[in-house]
């Protein structure tokens, strides 16, 4: 007798790309800060890619409320223990810290650079947040599946890495950026993320046992068999086994990772709610 | 806070005449809605945004001291839950406690996120897509400020519902029980009025005739958020091991002291 809260394709597409977002900023400052002088283009494309992005959540947020006018209302308070609250405070702060490190990262000044260096470690925080949150919201709530899943925020969190880096890594290949060792790394923090995502993915059906139905078996069980764990876990690493000296291959492998990172998003969201 | 107020409603006198839906309409201008055709009298299913009082009617084989059918009436309600998800969960501050322990939702502020509709364990608060708000059950707050019990309180012709101080509803609902169970209904139990039982007890708690699932009731509703902390930690532990992992692709192995080249 629980009621679901409509939140649709408006939510799915902003919890995806949140987390492209998220992922995007903190894969370009750790990269910025412990990355070498040739890592500053994926720093530059992360900071300057997570910018558009959370201007697209806010939008997106605002959009789907009822009373769209009225969001402003999120700032009338700040409740630690409530990840919606949170969640709204985050998106703005995290916002001003892409924007700043974004008009940094178009200087060529090093005192600049050293600027934008320290205020990636710090935004950095809340790309992590923004990316986890998410789940969290979900994790707390009344509806069944979601309140028992208890790694549903840490997932999102490395889906977030796995598709903010994917992001990061095709626009390189677009922008004919893919040569040199930024690429080779790229592709390894790619596979960190993607491995701990399919470690906690595993983790995350295990321990809900009976309760992965909508997940596992359901109607939306063929998109997250085939869409998620095939085209998005599965297909990426077999291609970039095979073909790891192939730009083109790894730029198809991106691609996928970023449809499986939607497919996570769309499955958790609507398979109780459609 | 003034001294906490409640309604209780005692499922074996309800007759079913649904007074308490119509008056509940009629004060809230609830307005019309299309019926839902349930297969009996009951009309919704469930609460909406516009049906906030609801008489359940339920078909219990075997649910009577006799061993016949049982026809259960139940007037079913916003729990008022003393821990209340609903209201933990608003990012506004709309959904606020008021000085007798009731929970309202403040429609001027109220920005419609839904939060709250997937956070309450009874599926009570339903969104209005016409205001765009979250609606549910006020507890009359326009009536109780000005010394008037609920509208359904005041329609119910059986005392099922009553209306008045928290404590001394409880002490009448525990000699209602064992009178009943005197006469033969064993199941008899009351649900929610325990403030050391779950969600910390509901201002708006029954007195059943069968097992709380018999109702659609869930046996022990926890608060949503009890997981916050240990769902946020273990995203922390994820974000630890993520960032681990891209900084041990970036580090920088070409230079020993590991520091950046301008």
């Amino acid at each position: 007798m629980l009621k679901a809260p409509h939140w649709e394709m408006m939510i799915v597409w902003y919890f995806f790309l949140g987390g492209i977002a998220g992922g995007a900023y903190f894969t370009a400052a750790i990269a910025d800060n412990f990355g070498s002088a040739r890592d500053r283009a994926v720093a530059r494309v992360g900071y300057l890619l997570s910018l558009p992005l959370v201007g697209a959540c806010g939008i997106l947020l605002i959009a789907d409320l009822g009373v769209p006018t009225r969001f402003l209302n999120m700032m009338r308070t700040l409740k630690f223990w409530d990840p919606m609250s949170l969640g709204a405070w985050a998106v703005g702060v995290f916002g001003l810290f892409t924007f700043v490190s974004s008009v940094l990262s178009l200087s060529s000044l090093e005192s600049h650079a050293a600027l934008r260096r320290k205020i990636g470690l710090v935004g950095m925080l809340f790309g992590f947040f923004l990316a986890s949150y998410t789940g969290v919201l979900l994790s707390n709530s009344a509806l069944p599946f979601w309140r028992d899943a208890r790694l549903m925020g840490a997932l999102f969190l490395a889906s977030g890495a796995s598709t903010g880096i994917a992001a990061v890594t095709l626009i390189m290949f677009a922008t004919g950026q893919a040569a040199g060792e930024g690429w080779g790394k790229l592709k390894r923090a790619d596979h960190a993320s993607m491995i701990i995502e399919a470690v906690l993915l595993v983790a995350l059906v295990v321990l809900l046992g009976a309760a992965a139905k909508p997940l596992t078996s359901g109607h939306f069980a063929p998109l997250f068999w085939g869409g998620l764990v095939g085209i998005g876990l599965i297909v990426p690493f077999v291609l970039d086994f095979v073909g790891h000296r192939t730009r083109a291959v790894g730029a198809l492998a991106a691609a996928l990772v970023l449809i499986g990172g939607f497919v996570l998003r769309y499955v958790v969201l609507m398979s109780i709610q459609a | 806070m003034a001294r906490t107020l409640a309604m209780f409603t005692d499922t074996s006198l309800c007759i079913g005449c649904r007074a308490c839906q119509v008056a509940c309409k009629q004060w809230n201008e609830l307005g019309l809605e299309v019926p839902a055709w349930t297969g009996g009298y009951q009309n919704q299913n469930h609460f909406t945004d516009k049906t906030f009082r609801l008489v359940r009617f339920i078909e219990e084989p075997g649910g009577k001291p006799n061993g016949d059918l049982a026809w259960l009436l139940m007037s079913d309600v916003c729990k008022h839950c003393a821990q209340a998800g609903c209201l933990d969960a608003c990012p506004t501050g709309a959904i606020y406690r008021t000085e007798f322990g009731t929970v309202n939702i403040n429609q001027d502020v109220c920005n419609g996120c839904r939060y709250c509709v997937s956070s309450c364990p009874f599926g009570v608060v339903a969104f209005n897509e016409s205001t765009g708000t979250a609606k549910k059950c006020t507890f009359c707050n326009d009536r109780i400020h000005n010394g008037l019990g609920p509208a359904c309180a005041k329609a119910c012709p059986t005392e099922s519902i009553q209306f008045g101080f928290r404590d001394e509803l409880v002490a009448k609902a525990t000699k209602r029980v064992e009178a009943l169970k005197g006469m033969g209904f064993k199941q008899a139990q009351l649900y929610g009025h325990d403030t050391g039982g779950f969600l910390g007890g509901l201002n708006a708690f029954f007195l059943l005739l069968s097992k709380p699932a018999t109702y659609n009731l869930p046996d022990n509703p926890k608060l949503p958020q009890r997981n916050v902390v240990v769902d946020s930690l273990l995203s922390i532990g994820s974000a630890l091991a993520v960032g681990l992992g891209v900084l041990l692709a970036f580090r920088d192995r070409g230079k020993g002291d590991g520091h950046h080249d301008a």
